[in-house]
């Protein structure tokens, strides 16, 4: 199977496959949107998001430091996304 | 896998200082419950607490597998485990938060007093209704101008009464859950904050832990360590770290506590032979055996991985799980294999086993951790689950 591109558009198919496979589990996919808040919702636990940053470190190969963890990069895919991106771009 | 000849030598510098400077059973201190301000003292100008700090932090920049060899060395030649609970509680509860999220400005003001041994830090989760489920925590920030207002209580906060500073976790919204907890860099002088006296532990009475308390306490913006929403992740980062590296020292004192046995079993005859010669007692040394050589790979593992920036969430639960039980049956065994002599208070394996009790306690239960862990390998939580129709109004 091919990996999605680590473009913007590779990152949110990952990333949304990670969350829907992961964490909600049998979610309709529509109601994953980009903006949906994650954590301030309480979608997604710290524990979560430990996973989720496991997660991206071995697809996107980058190191994710414990203070990029917060709610500013973790809160919805869009922010997710930029993160990812911006690590990417070193 | 093999040490770096940087860590050799670091152990032996270790070993050396154990042995000219922190000698004596404390006994006393620990009938007493009193800290070792000295030992402190000594550990400070001896660099012990600059070991897993950065060069760049002004620590030695060893890293921590180094780090947890030194620990273990400390806990092999050292009695008083209470005044090593108190180093490793500074270190990865106070240092490393402030050196992992702290603004250039808090770590020049204090990481140069908390390396050198003129500083003891600590930090406060825990409350009174919010053990295991810290997230729940009550103790309330809120914004007055650019200060902040702290108020609450924290429990059981290790250095708490010897503490120049405290790093505190406390909600600044509570409908936000985790993702409203902020960290703050409390000094001892701030009005409104108080310590009760050393709680009478059952363990690590040397080791002072107290309640505390903060009524209005006022913070300047400078004293914000990990903004609202980054709290969890910097509490998180801090029991990474402590729960990897903590239980070194017994690796350490599991390894004295079998030499001791070995010798003991050798040398104490009855039915005319050393006990040692007993199936049963032999039995249990074997087992302190396969004790400390299924404890240190786990631990050292945290090290190695940490140091090449990796994630050890997972590891260093199971590390703390396992090391915490292994110390705890390794210290019963220790008080069984002596008879009457082990349960004695100036045998030390009756403290060593107090002191043990509390591993399975503290930096989360073990049950806690047996919790993380699941989570971690990916099954379902058992807090109630949240979807994308429970958003808050
Ligand atoms: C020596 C020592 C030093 C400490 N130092 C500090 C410190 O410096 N700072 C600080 O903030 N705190 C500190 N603590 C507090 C420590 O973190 C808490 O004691 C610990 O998290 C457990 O909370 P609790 O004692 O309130 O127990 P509770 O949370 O009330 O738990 C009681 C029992 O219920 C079990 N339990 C609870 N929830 C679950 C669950 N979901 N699944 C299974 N079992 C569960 C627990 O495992 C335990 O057996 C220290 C504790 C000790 C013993």
């Amino acid at each position: 199977m091919n990996e999605p591109a680590d473009d913007a558009d590779g990152i949110r198919a990952a990333v949304r496959e990670h969350l829907l496979s992961d964490v909600l589990v049998g979610e309709d996919p529509e109601n994953l949107t980009d903006d949906l808040p994650l954590r301030t919702s309480g979608v997604i636990d710290s524990m979560g998001v430990i996973r989720l940053t496991g997660f991206l470190e071995a697809r996107f190969s980058i190191r994710i430091e414990a203070h990029e963890t917060g709610v500013e990069n973790t809160d919805t895919v869009d922010a997710i996304v930029s993160f990812v991106e911006s690590k990417l771009a070193g | 896998m093999e040490l770096t000849e940087d860590i050799i030598r670091l152990q032996r510098e270790v070993e050396a200082f154990a042995r000219e400077r922190l000698g004596g059973s404390g006994v006393e201190r620990d009938r007493e419950g009193v800290f070792w301000r000295d030992g402190w003292t000594a550990c400070g100008e001896a660099g012990i607490l600059g070991i897993p700090v950065p060069t760049a932090c002004g620590g030695r920049g060893a890293g921590l597998l180094a780090t947890i060899v030194a620990m273990e060395t400390l806990g092999r030649n050292v009695d008083d485990l209470g005044l090593l609970f108190a180093l490793n509680a500074h270190l990865w509860a106070g240092v490393i938060p402030i050196v992992r999220f702290g603004s250039e400005t808090q770590r020049r003001r204090w990481l140069p007093t908390l390396l050198d041994g003129r500083s003891v830090a600590g930090h406060g989760a825990t409350e009174p209704d919010a053990g295991s489920d810290v997230f729940s925590m009550t103790t309330s920030a809120r914004r007055d101008g650019e200060d902040w207002i702290l108020d609450g209580t924290k429990s059981f906060v290790a250095n708490g009464p010897v503490a120049d500073v405290l790093i505190v976790y406390a909600t600044t919204d509570p409908a936000l859950g985790e993702a409203g907890i902020a960290s703050f860099l409390v000094p001892r002088e701030t009005p409104g904050l108080s310590c009760s006296p050393p709680l009478d532990k059952a363990g690590l009475r040397s080791a002072p832990s107290g309640t505390v308390s903060m009524e209005g306490c006022r913070i300047p913006a400078d004293g914000l360590l990990a903004k609202p929403g980054d709290g969890a992740a910097c509490f998180n980062c801090s029991m990474e770290w402590e729960r990897g590296a903590i239980l070194a020292m017994h690796v350490g004192r599991m390894e004295k506590q079998l030499d001791d046995a070995i010798r003991f079993a050798r040398e104490r005859r009855q039915f005319g032979r050393p006990i040692g010669a007993f199936q049963s007692v032999a039995n249990r040394i074997v087992d302190m055996k396969i004790r400390i050589e299924t404890s240190r790979p786990l631990v050292h593992r945290i090290g190695r991985l940490k140091d090449e920036g990796r994630q050890a969430m997972m590891e260093a639960a199971i590390a703390k799980l396992h090391v915490s039980e292994a110390a705890v049956q390794s210290s019963l065994d220790a008080v069984q294999i002596m008879g009457s002599r082990g349960y004695l208070r100036e045998g030390l394996v009756e403290r060593d086993l107090r002191d043990a009790l509390g591993a399975r306690i503290y930096s989360g239960t073990n049950e806690m951790q047996r919790v993380l862990v699941a989570r971690l390998l990916g099954l379902p939580s058992s807090l109630p689950a949240r979807g994308p129709g429970d958003r808050p109004a």
